[in-house]
C-alpha cells in the first residue's frame, strides 16, 4: 500500500522512463493509503469537504491526470501506465488510446467472470455502472501516462461523507444515488475477490492483448531518483495540492415539473463544460438509461446547442417514461442557470 | 482554405507535428491547434497556457489542454517571447472547437529575430507537404484500427 506521494510520483516516473530513459512500457498495479486524489485541473477545494478528509484520516493529493475526483484505498486498484503512443497495437489518438486500454480492462474483467463494456468517453461500466475510471496525459517526447482507478470494494458512505457533491444536499437520496451509478468487482460477482487475483488478472490481459510478457522490476537509480524529485517538488507540495490553476467550479440544480414526474438535475460545472450531471426525481427509467444521458454529457461544452446536440446522439424514445428530450433539455438548462459555486 | 480528407488546413499557416499552427506576421506569431486536433480530441474543457513574457523554444512544451480526462499538449511551432495570450478562452474553451483558427487562437509568440524565425519555419509543415502530414496521420490510425 503506498500513499499518495509515493503512488503518484512512480506515475509520473513511467512515461519519463520511457521517453527518457530507453525503458520499454512500464505497467505499476499498487493500491493506496485511504486516499482521495483530485484531476490536474480540478478545483480541491469544491470538489471535496477538506476537514472531512482531515478528520476521517483520509490522504488528499492532486495526479497529473485529467478527470474528476476519485477514491483510493486497499480495495481500490490503481493502475499507472507509462507508453509510447506509437507502441504497436496501441490504438491512435484520444479516443483510440483509451479505447485500446480500456478493451485491456473489459478482458480482465472477463476472466475474473465480470462483462463490462467501455462507456465513451472515458469510463468502464458493468450493469450500466461505472466500475473503472480511466484519465491520462500526453508526456516527454511521444509518451503517455494513463491512470485507471477499478473498484474492487468501495465504501459509498465515505464518499458521500468526504465530496463535495451536490448529493450532500440531498443526503436522503446520497445512497441510492451512488450505488446506482457505481457498482464493484465484489458486487458484481455476488462474492468477494482479491485485490491481487483482479492485479493478475489485469497483467494478464496486458500481456495478451500486446503480445508482451512483462518482467517484474524494481526502479534503477535514475528512476529512483526521479520518484524523489517528484515526491519532493510535486506531491508534498502545497502549491501542487491545492493549486489554483484550474477552472471555475460550479453548482446548480434545476427542477421541473414533466407528465413523467419531478425532474431533478443536479449540474457540476468545470469553467464552461459540465463535469457531471445526475438526472434525478420521480419519473420512471432505468438506471442505465439514465446513466448513458448523463455520460453522453460528462465533460462537454456546456453551451445550450452542445447539450441538445449531446443528448440528442443517446436519446432514444421513452428512454424517461413521459419525459421528452426538450423538457429534459429545459431542466438542465434550468439548472445551468441556477448556478452557485460550490 | 484547404480542407484536406474533411479536416480544415488553411494554406497560408505553418503546421507543428504535434498539431499546433503558426500564423506568422512580422515578427508575431499566432499559435493555436488544428482543426484534426480538435475533432479528435472533442470537446476542450481546459487550457492551461504560460505568462505573458515567458520564452518559449520551438518544439517546447508551453501549454496544456485539457479534453475529456486526457491532458494533451500544447507544443510552441517557434521560439520567442509569450506576447499575448486569449483571454477569452478563460470564459470558453469551445471556441478552440467551434474557431481553432479565429476566435479559438490561444496566445502570440514574437520572434526576436526574423531571420531565426525564417529558419524556424523551415522546420515546419507548408504547402504541399501539409496534404502528406494529413495523409500520413490517417495512414497511423487507419493501421492500428486494422490491427484492433
Amino acid at each position: 500500500m503506498l500513499s499518495t506521494q509515493e503512488g503518484l510520483a512512480i506515475d509520473d516516473t513511467l512515461p519519463q522512463s520511457v521517453a527518457l530513459h530507453h525503458s520499454p512500457p512500464i505497467l505499476h498495479l499498487y493500491t493506496f493509503v485511504p486516499s482521495v486524489i483530485v484531476g490536474k485541473y480540478q478545483d480541491i477545494e469544491a470538489a471535496l469537504r477538506l476537514e472531512r478528509c482531515q478528520a476521517r484520516g483520509i490522504a488528499v493529493n492532486r495526479r497529473s491526470t485529467g478527470g474528476g475526483t476519485v477514491i483510493m484505498g486497499p480495495r481500490v486498484v490503481a493502475l499507472g501506465l507509462g507508453i509510447n503512443v506509437d507502441y504497436p497495437g496501441l490504438k491512435k489518438g484520444v479516443g483510440g488510446v483509451f479505447e485500446s486500454l480500456s478493451r485491456v480492462l473489459i478482458h480482465a474483467l472477463q476472466w475474473v467472470g465480470i462483462e463490462a463494456c467501455f462507456q465513451p468517453k472515458n469510463d468502464l461500466e458493468a450493469a450500466g455502472k461505472k466500475i473503472a475510471g480511466l484519465s491520462a496525459a500526453s508526456e516527454a517526447d511521444n509518451s503517455l501516462l494513463f491512470h485507471t482507478s477499478l473498484l474492487v470494494d468501495f465504501d459509498v458512505s465515505l464518499m458521500l461523507d468526504i465530496m463535495n457533491t451536490p448529493l450532500v444536499k440531498v443526503r436522503d437520496k446520497g445512497y441510492n444515488c451512488f450505488s446506482q451509478r457505481m457498482t464493484t468487482v465484489r458486487e458484481q460477482l455476488g462474492h468477494d475477490l482479491s485485490v491481487e487475483s483482479m492485479m493478475e488478472a489485469i497483467q494478464q490481459a496486458f500481456e495478451q492483448e500486446f503480445g508482451i510478457a512483462f518482467q517484474e522490476d524494481r526502479p534503477d537509480p535514475w528512476e529512483q531518483q526521479t520518484i524523489q524529485h517528484y515526491i519532493q517538488n510535486r506531491y508534498t507540495k502545497r502549491e501542487w495540492i491545492f493549486s489554483h490553476k484550474h477552472p471555475r467550479s460550479r453548482m446548480g440544480v434545476g427542477q421541473l415539473k414533466s407528465q413523467g414526474g419531478l425532474l431533478e438535475i443536479y449540474l457540476s460545472l468545470s469553467g464552461a463544460s459540465i463535469e457531471s450531471v445526475l438526472i434525478t426525481g420521480d419519473f420512471f427509467s432505468t438506471s442505465a438509461q439514465i446513466h448513458r444521458l448523463e455520460n453522453a454529457l460528462k465533460w462537454t461544452s456546456a453551451r445550450p446547442e452542445h447539450i441538445e446536440k449531446n443528448l440528442k446522439s443517446v436519446w432514444e424514445k421513452d428512454m424517461i417514461y413521459g419525459v421528452d428530450l426538450p423538457t429534459l433539455t429545459q431542466a438542465i438548462l434550468l439548472a445551468k442557470e441556477n448556478q452557485v459555486r460550490l | 482554405m484547404a480542407v484536406i480528407k474533411g479536416y480544415n488546413m488553411p494554406d497560408e499557416l505553418y503546421y507543428h507535428e504535434e498539431h499546433s499552427w503558426a500564423r506568422v506576421d512580422g515578427k508575431k506569431v499566432t499559435v493555436g491547434m488544428t482543426d484534426m486536433f480538435q475533432k479528435e480530441a472533442g470537446d476542450i474543457v481546459f487550457v492551461d497556457l504560460p505568462e505573458e513574457e515567458d520564452d518559449v523554444e520551438q518544439g517546447e512544451t508551453c501549454g496544456k489542454i485539457q479534453s475529456r480526462k486526457w491532458i494533451g499538449k500544447l507544443v510552441a511551432p517557434v521560439s520567442g517571447e509569450i506576447a499575448e495570450i486569449n483571454e477569452d478562452l478563460e470564459e470558453d474553451t469551445s471556441l478552440i472547437n467551434s474557431d481553432p483558427y479565429g476566435k479559438g487562437w490561444i496566445l502570440v509568440i514574437e520572434a526576436e529575430d526574423e531571420d531565426d524565425l525564417a529558419d524556424e519555419l523551415e522546420n515546419l509543415i507548408h504547402g504541399d507537404a501539409v496534404s502528406d502530414f494529413i495523409d500520413k496521420e490517417i495512414e497511423k490510425t487507419e493501421a492500428e484500427k486494422a490491427k484492433a
